[in-house]
């Protein structure tokens, strides 16, 4: 009877958006919860509430937050729910998608940035 | 600072609607019609310019932690104060801040209205170019 201990477990998922395989677990050992290509993700873990959802939408990628200690965060948001969560980025992750998305709301400001300068 | 407004795009009977506000502020509902910022002590109306869902101070955008599931419920047992995490843009150009929750880390977003503090919020947008070590990584990608 053959165990099932000495095989290779890979631990992969397909991703919700542009159906790449990924591996779960990103190079340096940390659990990957985004796609490193299009950084969408999926909804399964309820935060308000905790354990699994129900959801299982699509999670898209509207955001990047920096912690304190300089590190960089993408806020997902679900497309079905409207629920979101923040994630840390991992090292293989689509830098121009990352740079995208931080530079974006100083392509579209909502007042003129000008009057900021005279300051 | 005034809002600039939006010549090019879709008209303003293509945008989408404000969400239904069911809130009752001062008829007999659960407070007046005003708030006191849980971090800077300002007074804040609510009637702001340019949103109908104010849940932040102007002068420091910190928030408290009410709502539950959806805006406007005021079923959360949490409380805790929420500060302002990062911004980013809705599809029509619209900034939004996401507040995350200092006691239970829950996220939120909200639209910013017509009198936010404009070098708080280009402050936070700015945020993740502040490290160039970024951008020099993308600049290697391209």
């Amino acid at each position: 009877m053959s165990s099932t201990n000495n095989t290779l477990k890979i631990d992969t998922f397909a991703c919700a958006w542009c159906g790449l395989t990924v591996s779960a677990v990103a190079a340096d050992g940390a659990r990957r919860n985004h796609c490193p290509s299009c950084l969408h993700s999926q909804h399964v873990t309820d935060h308000v509430e905790g354990g699994p959802s129900r959801c299982h939408g699509r999670m898209s990628p509207i955001a990047i937050a920096v912690l304190r200690t300089g590190d960089w965060m993408v806020v997902h948001r679900c497309v079905r729910c409207d629920e979101l969560t923040s994630n840390p980025v991992c090292a293989d992750d689509n830098q121009l998608i990352l740079m995208r998305m931080a530079v974006r709301p100083l392509a579209q400001p909502p007042f003129p940035l000008e009057a900021l300068g005279s300051l | 600072m005034p809002r600039r407004k939006h010549s090019r795009g879709r008209d303003r009977a293509a945008r989408r609607p404000q969400r239904h506000k069911d809130v009752l502020h001062g008829h007999g509902g659960h407070r007046a019609d005003d708030f006191r910022c849980v971090d800077c002590r300002l007074d804040v109306s609510l009637d702001a310019p340019g949103t109908a869902h104010r849940n932040h101070c102007p002068n420091c955008l910190a928030s408290l932690h009410v709502d539950r599931r959806i805006p406007g419920d005021r079923d959360s047992d949490c409380r805790g104060r929420m500060e302002a995490l990062c911004m980013f843009t809705r599809p029509d150009g619209e900034w939004m801040v996401v507040h995350q929750c200092l006691t239970c880390g829950e996220l939120s977003a909200n639209r910013i209205a017509g009198d936010d503090n404009p070098l708080v919020l280009v402050r936070l947008a700015l945020k993740p170019l502040q490290d160039t070590a970024m951008a020099s990584r993308t600049m290697l990608a391209l």
